[in-house]
């Protein structure tokens, strides 16, 4: 792995003197051990900021769109799972497929930061990581640390269908076997089998305690509305009232949405303070245009269409 | 200072007859992940053993969203209704830095227009603190006067020792609420558990990892509004509203209307986040803080240099929430550091 | 005992309507116990929040001086929301009020002085209320000459005419120039910005205090104007306007620094001014 970061600073020194770009968004060392940050370099002598690992759940195609008017290109840092981002945003013609290089790295899993967190000393300092299969190893001068992939990987990992970045300028690091630990649905499947109430009693005690920060939203990929209709005051759609029925109203109508074009990159789930299980909204629609169209993830192929933005004569219409 | 000794054993039973008798607010496990405070009927629901909960119990007595009035208009005619008096409370199992934070609430609802909703509800809480067992990385509130045994603040500060819990009772409600449930409250060895307790202190405030140091960092805030490494911060930030919500001294709120019928409506005041750009968005379309920049400047600002400008009192706790929760890791702590160098290399 | 909260609004009731131009309307409210008013006391320069039920609150800045009478003068562009459907209100419905907030212009301080207002567009509106206070019977005696310098894009635009071609011009010792931004047919006066006018006018900076309040940018290009002609930064009074909801210095959003236009402003000289970031 170390030998990936060694690579990805070559690469992004090489694209900021040949003036290929004018910034690179990569991933940087955190503030604590078991975390990183986004870094946004343009000093070819700052590429060592850059960093890669287990540790770089962001999706960093978001930014993407903050640097859309700069008059330069802009290179970031993909994990497979966020590739499917710059594809989804191709296709809504939020970027300019010129004026990006994607600098792909193929992932093997990202493990949950709070798990290493809790297991490492606190003091201790990295010293790097290794693949070892079925588990990834944390090495620190206070010892290794090693952490099964099964038990410490983000969910979205265990069933992850594009280890390797399905678009990508210069790919860094060797290709990654799929590898699914479970049934990618098998939690959606799960809540389908409860009755009406106890889905009802599911997500009401979900919704309850949502903040309402709207970071699920800010670090939605697919967000891109100029004005987010939860923000527009006339006529206002949901209040600001913090209670069950607009909190209910503010997720459904962002699953729906953004339903088509999720591209299942996890970080609603992820980055929600209250640890809403935001994830498994998104999971069923993807189940369900799965199984009335047959569709694929959205992003995972270059040029996709949405399957609610389109008709076909073959498309199911059993409400008629 | 008064002290007493409550039985660990016994702490249940106090809890399910605080319960009883008044609205008993306390930490409760929602989630396998998640401690918030909410309002519990008794002893079994209250995660006695949490480190820090997920959001501040600041909203116990600053809801993030609460009923100012409710009116009746025609247009013709008017009626309002006030909100009624707040329930006898009892905040059960508050953390030192939270308390703190409550400290640093007062006076901003409090001065030359007293904001009823929130000090009624101050007035009819007692606060139970809680002293920590366990630092987290993202601790540092001895940056702050404080520790994680400091009951400053709290009407009867619990610290856990062995099967008993030592007790200080620091104020009249404390003391009220102690001869009240007298049985619970033994005087015991109470000089024997004020030195282990000061013991722990000692040890657990060894065990802070981060150092944070503020010296000079508000003079550089002082001096400096505009500053290159603004530039640098807020980059990353996603805009959204974490860490304001999860901040246990943020305080700023809106007012707004929700209409309940033809006639009828209820004006709210809720939660609100300077890192929204509506926040300061003015109707004719001017925004004083129109970017990131401004508004992750400005919410650095409050906390460590405008609260103290206008209250004398830190703005921030240390609690460390903002730290863990932030999706970006935008760390405090680390812009304090930074803030520091950028004032020692001016 | 429940104490009054002072998010509270004082139900009152709207007596009187003015169209001003397409787009400003002056309402007149007294509140339903006449005990609040008298209990009000505001100064001139000191804003209140309107409740128009349904849709919230606003702050509007008061228009009228208290010498006027037992009743308060808001002058609303329709501008959002609310001013919307306030815009929409007839003679006799009911509103709420509270106030009176923020700080005032310091006219104790400005006595024996002379007045010089600056104002363009609606934002003659909380200005003048210091200028009805310093013309009134009461406390005409303690001010010396008052010059009304007054601009607007066009006639239509210009607010509070009867004031500005009746009331005013025909008070002792005071001076009305009024222009507008372009010329226009059936109009005799004077034609230009409101900056380029001031500096015509050229108002000596000896014993008098100049008293601003304008868009943005009129205001900006008068300062330069004001610095010219040699006016001391003290000399010099404006009133800010930023998105308010409490009034009372908690909810956060008006803070310029350290300071909450609410409680500390919104009436600050221009030397306090430049004490402030610039972040309004």
């Amino acid at each position: 792995m170390m030998d990936v970061i060694q690579q990805l600073r070559e690469q992004a020194k090489k694209l900021l003197e040949e003036k290929k770009v004018e910034m690179v968004i990569g991933f940087g060392e955190g503030t604590e051990l078991a975390r990183t940050t986004p870094v946004f370099i343009t000093n070819p002598e700052e590429v060592s900021a850059l960093t890669w690992g287990p540790l770089c759940a962001n999706n960093l195609v978001k930014y993407l769109i903050d640097y859309q008017n700069l008059p330069g290109n802009v290179a970031v840092v993909v994990k497979g799972c966020d590739s499917r981002s710059v594809n989804r945003l191709l296709t809504d013609n939020q970027i300019d497929r010129e004026k990006v290089v994607v600098l792909g790295v193929p992932c093997s899993g990202q493990l949950d930061w709070k798990i290493v967190a809790a297991a490492v000393d606190p003091a201790a300092k990295l010293k790097g990581f290794s693949d070892d299969g079925e588990s990834f190893t944390v090495n620190t001068d206070a010892g290794d640390y090693k952490f099964d992939k099964k038990e410490a990987m983000l969910h979205k990992c265990l069933v992850c269908e594009n280890p390797n970045p399905v678009v990508s300028d210069i790919t860094v690091g060797k290709e990654q076997p799929v590898k699914n630990y479970e049934d990618r649905f098998a939690e959606v499947k799960a809540l389908e089998q409860l009755g009406t109430e106890e889905k009802s009693v599911f997500w009401d005690k979900q919704f309850s305690r949502c903040l309402r920060c709207y970071a699920c939203r800010n670090v939605c990929t697919v967000c891109t509305c100029r004005t987010c209709v939860f923000d527009q005051m006339q006529p206002m759609w949901v209040s600001k009232r913090n209670n069950l029925s607009e909190n209910t109203a503010f997720h459904l109508i962002r699953a729906f949405h953004v339903a088509g074009r999720c591209v299942d990159c996890g970080e609603c789930d992820r980055v929600c303070p209250v640890d809403i299980p935001l994830r498994k909204l998104n999971q069923k629609i993807l189940k369900d245009l799965g199984d009335l169209f047959d569709a694929p993830t959205p992003g995972s192929e270059a040029g996709l269409a949405s399957p609610l933005g389109e008709f076909a004569t073959g498309d199911p219409e059993e409400f008629m | 200072m008064d002290s007493r000794v409550v039985n660990k054993g016994q702490l249940p039973e106090l809890l399910d007859k605080l319960a009883r008798d008044h609205t008993l607010i306390a930490p409760v496990r929602e989630e396998e992940n998640v401690t918030l405070f909410k309002k519990v009927s008794g002893a079994s629901e209250v995660q006695l053993d949490y480190i820090t909960s997920d959001v501040s119990p600041k909203g116990c007595i600053f809801p993030q969203t609460e009923k100012t009035i409710s009116y009746t208009y025609t247009g013709d005619t008017l009626e309002m209704k006030e909100q009624d008096e707040p329930p006898k409370t009892v905040l059960f199992g508050v953390r030192p830095c939270d308390i703190n934070s409550i400290l640093a609430l007062d006076p901003v609802f409090e001065g030359k227009f007293l904001d009823t909703y929130y000090l009624e509800k101050r007035k009819n809480t007692v606060i139970i603190g809680l002293s920590c067992s366990t630092i987290l990385s993202t601790c540092f509130c001895t940056a702050f006067n404080s520790g994680p045994c400091d009951g400053k603040g709290a009407d009867l500060m619990f610290t856990e020792l062995g099967d008993k819990y030592y007790v200080e009772v620091n104020t009249e409600k404390g003391s009220s609420l102690v001869e009240a449930y007298s049985q619970y409250f033994s005087k015991g060895d109470t000089d024997k558990l004020a030195k282990a307790k000061e013991e722990q202190a000692k040890k657990l405030e060894g065990q802070f990892r981060r150092k944070v140091d503020l010296e000079g960092v508000k003079q550089v805030l002082d001096e400096n509004f505009e500053l290159p490494y603004w530039d640098k911060v807020f980059k990353k930030c996603l805009g959204c509203g974490i860490c304001t919500y999860v901040c246990p001294t943020c305080h700023c709120f809106d007012i707004f209307d929700y209409v309940t019928g033809e006639f009828t409506g209820d004006r709210f005041r809720c939660w609100d986040s300077c890192m929204f750009p509506d926040f300061t968005l003015m109707a004719g379309g001017h925004n004083p803080r129109p970017s990131r920049k401004e508004r992750v400047r400005n919410r650095f600002m409050h906390k460590l240099k405008y609260h103290l400008d206008r209250y004398n009192l830190d703005g921030c706790v240390g609690c460390g929430r903002c730290i863990s929760k932030c999706p970006v890791n935008i760390d405090i702590t680390q812009i304090i550091k930074d803030l520091k160098e950028v004032g020692q290399n001016a | 005992m429940h104490n009054p909260s002072p998010l509270t609004p004082y139900p009152a009731t709207v007596t009187k309507i003015v169209d001003e131009t397409g787009d400003v309307k002056t309402f007149t409210v007294e509140f339903d116990d006449p005990q609040v008013m008298e209990n009000f006391g505001n100064k001139p320069g000191q804003v209140a929040q309107l409740s128009v039920f349904g849709e919230g609150e606003a702050t509007i800045s008061i228009t009228s001086a208290p010498t006027r009478g037992k009743f308060l003068e808001f002058s609303v562009r329709r501008v959002g929301r609310l001013t919307n459907v306030l815009h929409q209100f007839e003679v006799g419905q009911k509103i709420g009020v509270r106030g009176p907030y923020g700080n005032w212009f310091p006219y104790e301080m400005m006595k024996g002085k002379d007045l010089f207002f600056i104002g363009g567009g609606i934002a003659l509106a909380p200005i003048r209320s210091l200028i009805d206070f310093a013309l009134s019977d009461q406390y005409r005696k303690d001010y010396g000459k008052v010059e009304i310098l007054y601009g607007a894009r066009s006639y239509n635009d210009l607010c509070f005419k009867h004031d500005l071609f009746e009331r005013w011009p025909n008070c002792p010792n005071t001076k009305v120039y009024t222009t507008l931004d372009r010329p226009e047919e059936g109009w005799d006066g004077h034609v230009g910005f409101v900056p380029n006018y001031v500096e015509e006018v050229n108002p000596s900076p000896e014993n008098k205090v100049a008293i601003i309040c304008g868009p943005p940018i009129m205001i900006k290009f008068t300062l330069a104007v004001m610095e010219k002609l040699k006016f001391a930064d003290e000399q010099i009074i404006t009133t800010l306007e930023m998105k308010m909801k409490c009034g009372i210095g908690k909810c956060g959003r008006c803070n310029i620094g350290s300071k909450y236009v609410c409680v500390d402003g919104p009436v600050f000289n221009l030397a306090q001014l430049k004490q402030l970031p610039p972040e309004f």
